[in-house]
């Protein structure tokens, strides 16, 4: 394909910690050779990217979403040039700029011109090159009046607005941005918002980080999420959006998850479909819920009796009952087999639940199986209302109408 | 070639790196760019006392020019501890070859040395009409030859230390010792002869290994017109400085790589 402008393969990038460990000489001189042959203990090795590979074609606007520490400014930096990989294999076509983290590379005793010739410089652009761009630079970070000033006094925003404005105004093939769209103020960001359009209007490529999932979401025509250094996911924005944050509400769950019980009878898995039979963790606030429960007992259980709760992202309890309180009776149970629990309307509001499913005996005194707050779903709502849950209710009036 | 070629197309980052550290050196001083002129002069004028009070046994022209070459390495060496690691900001956040950093550093020592060496030159000329010194001969064509191999020296050490101090911060303390004892084994404060007139020949050898030896001595035999060292301890001199850079760039070329990771 030879609209491929950035192709990574097999990249790693590894980190060497706790340097500082050392304190014996021995220790120190072994570390010192270490360093100066490049090799370490693999036990101290950080590994920020494992074994990534992907490809972006011209044009592309890809978002990079993934939690602290996930490996996106290291994947930035190294596209960048500013790292080596580890091992793998990078190759990227055109010109490329980029705006690592706040604000490039700037001296704070120069002024904002000076630095703005110094960051076009470390580009390879030449003095004239920059030169013809300088109004524009000034003009975009709207930075006139401040230019010969040296950029210590700047505040952070004038900071971040003149790197962007460098940035974007030496016209690159290629803009990694690393998150920028949470930076500056609302007329600023309005302002790269629109910069960055017409950098798509003209099919340049761009990486952008940022936590701001719908910013990042409207930017994008491809995101690749990341999570502890490998791609978790990597597709049509509104796709890999909604596995991200599926996949965090199920990691985030796990703070109150417990599980517990004889395991007589086991809940192996909880599949949650809707309307349309899909298995998803995403909901619409009035449409049908199906939670199937897949069991697993070892020998005869008589007179079991399954239970769930809903409960909020806090903890507390929104609803629940089971199937003895429901008068649904189930004689006994062997071997594997299914329970539907079926909402047809999902009333909640807005927001993260945790459901919690159980089995146990008829009498209470024997719990077989519990996973208290294992299985988050998300429920989207367009109806406001009070509280947790919409229940159905009529106004009514008596009052004569003239 | 692959060095030169990125550096072709870098060359006004070094330039404006060149004129960015001439410009900090002297900032929120207000003789500023002036200092370059005014040190060397006031240098001169504080050994002239204190060598007619000291009655030291070396001519103050010797000294002074003993104490220029000197003064180029030294500076350097200073700087490049923080060629690197002074500018964690650049390296971390933009691409750019490395090596602009420790060789802007030596350029702009470069530019002090010059001033330097036009300070002295006065003061030689100024003998000359008060005392009747003898003017540098034919032998001042070579000068820019020696100046050279001395930016190779300089380069050459500054890579060694301003890379290796990114790693070992204890560059910094060893760096402090090793300095004293090479002055003390180059004839800064005392004459080539007081050495080379006392020990045997392996020795001379051993001396002129050091290349501040060749050097400082070649400075002396230009400017004060005095008959040059044999032509092979200068060759071992120039030699050894030309080793150095080739080893500095060996060693920064390969420590550079993880520049980005450790800063």
């Amino acid at each position: 394909m030879d609209d491929v402008v950035i192709k990574v393969s097999g990249l790693s990038k590894s980190f060497n910690l706790n340097r500082r460990g050392a304190l014996t000489f021995k220790g120190m001189a072994l570390d010192c050779v270490n360093q100066l042959r490049g090799k370490t203990d693999p036990s101290r090795l950080l590994w920020a990217l494992k074994n990534i590979s992907f490809e972006v074609k011209q044009g592309e606007v890809l978002g990079l979403i993934g939690a602290n520490g996930a490996g996106k400014s290291t994947l930035l930096g190294l596209l960048a040039g500013t790292m080596a990989p580890s091992t793998g294999l990078i190759t990227t076509r055109g010109s490329i700029s980029s705006l690592l983290e706040l604000g490039a590379g700037f001296h704070p005793d120069l002024t904002g011109k000076e630095n703005i010739f110094l960051a076009g410089a470390t580009m390879g652009l030449s003095r004239r090159q920059m030169s013809d761009r300088l109004d524009a630079i000034v003009d975009f970070a709207g930075l006139a009046a401040f230019i010969d000033q040296p950029v210590k006094h700047y505040s952070s925003g004038m900071y971040v607005r003149l790197g962007f404005a460098v940035a974007v105004e030496v016209n690159p093939d290629i803009l990694l941005i690393d998150e920028v769209l949470a930076v500056g103020d609302a007329a600023f960001q309005r302002k790269c918002m629109k910069r960055m359009e017409e950098f798509r209007r003209l099919k340049k490529t761009m990486l952008i980080i940022s936590h701001d999932l719908n910013a990042i979401q409207a930017v994008s025509t491809r995101i690749l999420f990341l999570d502890g250094g490998e791609v978790k996911g990597d597709g049509a924005p509104s796709e890999i959006v909604d596995a991200y944050e599926s996949f965090w509400r199920r990691k985030n769950s796990t703070e109150f998850q417990r599980e517990w019980g004889t395991r007589e009878v086991l809940l192996e898995t909880v599949e949650f479909q809707n309307d349309a039979n899909q298995t998803t963790d995403k909901f619409e606030w009035g449409h049908p819920l199906t939670a199937r429960i897949h069991y697993r007992a070892a020998q005869r259980i008589e007179n079991p009796v399954f239970g769930f709760a809903i409960s909020d992202s806090a903890g507390r309890i929104v609803y629940g009952n089971n199937t003895q309180i429901e008068n649904f009776s189930i004689p006994s149970i062997e071997g594997v087999g299914e329970i539907r629990l079926t909402f047809p309307q999902l009333n909640l509001a807005r927001g993260t639940y945790l459901f919690s499913f159980s089995v146990h005996s008829a009498d209470h005194q024997i719990n077989y199986h519990r996973l208290d707050h294992a299985f988050p779903i998300a429920v989207e709502s367009s109806r406001r209302f009070e509280g947790l849950c919409h229940m159905p209710c009529v106004w009514d009036s008596s009052l004569e109408i003239p | 070639m692959n060095l030169l070629a990125s550096l072709k197309h870098h060359q006004d980052l070094l330039w404006i790196l060149v004129m960015r550290n001439i410009k900090i050196r002297y900032k929120n001083s207000s003789l500023g760019f002036l200092w370059t002129l005014l040190s060397p002069i006031l240098l001169i004028v504080i050994y002239k006392v204190f060598l007619s009070i000291l009655r030291f046994k070396i001519d103050l022209p010797v000294l002074v020019i003993g104490i220029m070459g000197w003064n180029f390495l030294s500076m350097c060496m200073g700087d490049s501890l923080y060629a690197v690691l002074g500018n964690a900001n650049m390296v971390k956040k933009s691409a750019f070859p490395r090596i602009v950093l420790p060789l802007s550093m030596v350029l702009a020592n470069l530019v002090n040395f010059l001033l330097f060496l036009v300070v002295v030159c006065f003061y030689l000329l100024i003998l000359h009409v008060v005392s009747g010194l003898a003017l540098p001969g034919v032998t001042l064509i070579a000068l820019p030859l020696i100046i050279v191999t001395q930016l190779a020296l300089c380069l050459g050490v500054s890579l060694i230390s301003s890379s290796l101090n990114v790693y070992f911060r204890d560059m910094e303390h060893i760096q402090g010792i090793v300095m004293m004892a090479w002055f003390f084994m180059t004839p800064v404060i005392y004459p080539v002869s007081q050495v080379t007139s006392k020990f045997g020949s392996s020795f001379q050898i051993l001396f002129f290994l050091n290349p501040m030896t060749g050097l400082v001595s070649a400075y002396r035999a230009i400017l004060l017109n005095l008959p040059f060292p044999s032509v092979g301890l200068l060759a071992l001199s120039a030699f050894s400085a030309w080793i150095i850079l080739l080893v500095g760039l060996r060693l920064f070329d390969k420590l550079q790589v993880r520049f980005a990771d450790v800063l």
